[in-house]
């Protein structure tokens, strides 16, 4: 008897082969067969209409503190996603001194927007140091499967302590890093992360920008014996030093024999020229046999602002600008300021942006009135019987400035631009950053974008190839030998959606993080059901608490 | 000519991490004009060190001013 038959769907098996109409049987956590199926089963799902495909593998996330008290990393899990990368951007939990916490609780306070009430209430008891304590800690209580990397700035932070922040490592210090890295390897990281960009709660660099490209090369030669992955952030914002990188990781993709990624690359329309150049440098890496893999996102990006701090947003608005980048307390006088505001309303009028605020989103913030929540300001500025820069500064100041409005969509925005990167096969989908941002904008659902814009609206890549990029060429750049594929003997991940609905739903605020903090989240739309290792972890809309996710490499 | 890197064109684009960030043109002394993101807090600094309230102000400042405080 089978543990559960998927019967009358659509396998789309994530090779790129066309759907076929098949049963999907499983049995002790693995794909048992696939065709037409008659055995008995304990479980029989019906997938008429629907596409069983490989569980989505996300290959950039944050989840790192999250999966200790949430094994289904939620939302990711009900988007379809049976495996996370955690440990990227050079920052991890482990290899991790008890002396040491304070500073890396810092490092993921300023990075993923991570409550500190995380790290006092919902694991007081630190049960680990070592990569393979870590993992001990985490794997009895997962839903999804992890694919962990090791952060480099918590391997030199290890070894060099304070240090670490200060200079580069000496020769005895980097055979320490190197013997830790093989430790963590050994204890199941998939590979090593690092960072040329990302600071600490104190405004540092964090410590893998102090390590010399000698240490990278180093570190690289460890990544080699165990064929294992490396992953950069460069200076994405600037194309000549993020090509610069794409060179230098050729070289050690080349001399070391190991995937390399860097994560992100996103298009914006001020600056047009630099996601095309750094995709045309990789092509040229690729064609020397390097393997350098950039992760472009699938959603467009927003710009996210309160009247909490200046934003550039108003840049153009010297009234606005000069209000509002005010110390708070003037700035809160000022915005009841019958004069100021008179001001305010009409420098907007005269700048044609009294209708633009009205697309403005109201996003959320600890004090968004729930009721205002994800419409259009100009909508809710109607209702109040206010023109829109009005409604602005009174909701504003009605939430003690504490609500945050979107202007949406704003970058990475033009299908026509990034539907042929995201089909390019030098491309890899990803740099999603789920678990991280939390504050700031949802970082879930961008597969359920993929179908829905990508696939259905422009038809930039067929549905098979879709799935295919975020199933098999993912599991294939990360090494992840048993999944990624509906395949007979695979580890049984799998996901059964309806291909005329799949898409990510809308964001919204929940205060569902320790200390009651909150975080942008999206719901899925058109999953039905999603297995991992063999047992289903979601379906018809509840997590089933399987408890079956791995850590795996 | 000008005899140092300027300040001909800004606007505004949006980071990665949902803040709104500054692009400038700025035009070397051989010509080329070329983008150069700038961060929100670096962006705040150089509108303070060259006295400006609005982003169309900046152009024909000098690109040194990037590295002066107001």
């Amino acid at each position: 008897m089978f543990d559960i038959l998927i019967k009358n769907g659509t396998v789309v098996d994530g090779t790129g082969a066309k759907g076929r109409a098949a049963d999907v049987a499983v049995k002790d956590g693995k794909i048992a067969a696939i065709g037409h199926i008659d055995g008995a089963a304990k479980t029989v799902i019906d997938a008429k209409g629907r596409v069983v495909a490989p569980g989505f593998i996300d290959p950039h996330t944050h989840f790192d503190v999250q999966i200790l008290w949430d094994g289904a990393a939620k939302p990711a899990l009900e988007h379809g996603v049976t495996t996370i990368v955690p440990g990227n951007c050079s920052l991890s939990l482990a290899p991790l001194k008890e002396s040491g916490r304070k500073a890396v609780i810092g490092m993921f306070q300023q990075i993923e927007e991570m409550p500190p009430e995380a790290f006092t209430e919902e694991f007081a008891k630190w049960t680990w140091e070592d990569f393979a304590g870590y993992r001990a800690a985490i794997e009895p209580g997962l839903d999804i499967n992890v694919a962990p990397l090791v952060g480099h700035s918590l391997i030199r932070f290890w070894v060099m302590g304070a240090e670490s922040q200060e200079r580069a490592a000496n020769q005895a210090e980097i055979a320490e890093m190197k013997e830790l890295l093989r430790e963590s390897l050994k204890a199941g990281a998939v590979g090593m992360s690092t960072s040329y960009i990302d600071m600490d709660d104190k405004g540092r660099p964090v410590p893998s920008r102090f390590a010399p490209l000698s240490e990278l090369d180093a570190m690289c030669e460890v990544l080699g014996e165990f064929g294992r992955i490396l992953q950069v952030v460069p200076e994405f914002y600037d194309a000549d030093l993020t090509i610069a990188r794409v060179d230098q990781l050729a070289e050690l993709s080349l001399k070391h024999n190991i995937p390399t990624t860097l994560s992100p690359v996103f298009d914006s329309p001020v600056t047009p020229h630099v996601a095309p150049r750094i995709l045309a440098r990789v092509e040229e890496q690729f064609a020397r046999g390097a393997r350098v893999w950039p992760q472009v996102q699938t959603r467009p990006v927003d710009i996210s602002f309160s009247f909490l701090r200046p934003s550039l947003y108003f840049a153009r608005l010297p009234t606005w600008w000069r209000t509002l980048k005010q110390p708070l307390e003037q700035r809160r006088a000022s915005l009841k300021d019958p004069a100021v505001i008179e001001a305010l309303l009409k420098e907007a009028d005269t700048n044609l942006m009294t209708q633009a605020m009205g697309g403005l989103v109201i996003r959320g913030g600890d004090n968004a009135p729930a009721a205002y929540v994800g419409r259009k300001l100009a909508d809710v500025a109607a209702e109040r019987g206010e023109s829109n820069p009005q409604a602005l500064i009174n909701i504003s100041l009605e939430g003690d400035l504490d609500v945050a409005f979107g202007n949406m969509n704003v970058g990475h925005n033009s299908p026509e631009r990034i539907g042929p990167m995201l089909a390019s096969k030098h491309v890899h989908i990803g740099a999603s950053d789920g678990g991280a941002h939390l504050t700031s904008f949802a970082t879930y659902g961008d597969t359920g974008f993929l179908f829905s814009d990508y696939v259905r609206k422009t038809k930039h890549l067929t549905l098979e190839e879709a799935v295919k990029k975020i199933t098999a060429d993912t599991a294939d750049i990360w090494g992840l030998k048993d999944r990624g594929r509906v395949q007979e003997g695979l580890a049984a991940d799998l996901v059964v959606f309806d291909p005329e609905t799949i898409a990510r739903g809308e964001e919204k605020p929940v205060f569902d993080m320790p200390g009651d903090g909150m975080r942008y989240t999206r719901g899925s739309v058109g999953i039905d059901t999603v297995v991992v290792n063999g047992a289903v972890a979601y379906a018809n809309g509840k997590y089933q608490d399987a408890r079956t996710g791995k850590v795996c490499v | 000519m000008e005899d140092e890197a300027v300040i001909v064109g800004a606007d505004i684009t949006a980071g990665h991490d949902g803040a709104a960030e500054l692009v400038l043109k700025v035009r070397y002394q051989n010509g080329v004009v070329s983008p150069v993101v700038l961060d929100p807090e670096t962006a705040v600094a150089l509108m303070d060190a060259c006295g400006v309230a609005s982003i169309d102000k900046l152009a024909g400042h000098a690109w040194r001013k990037v590295l002066e405080e107001a």
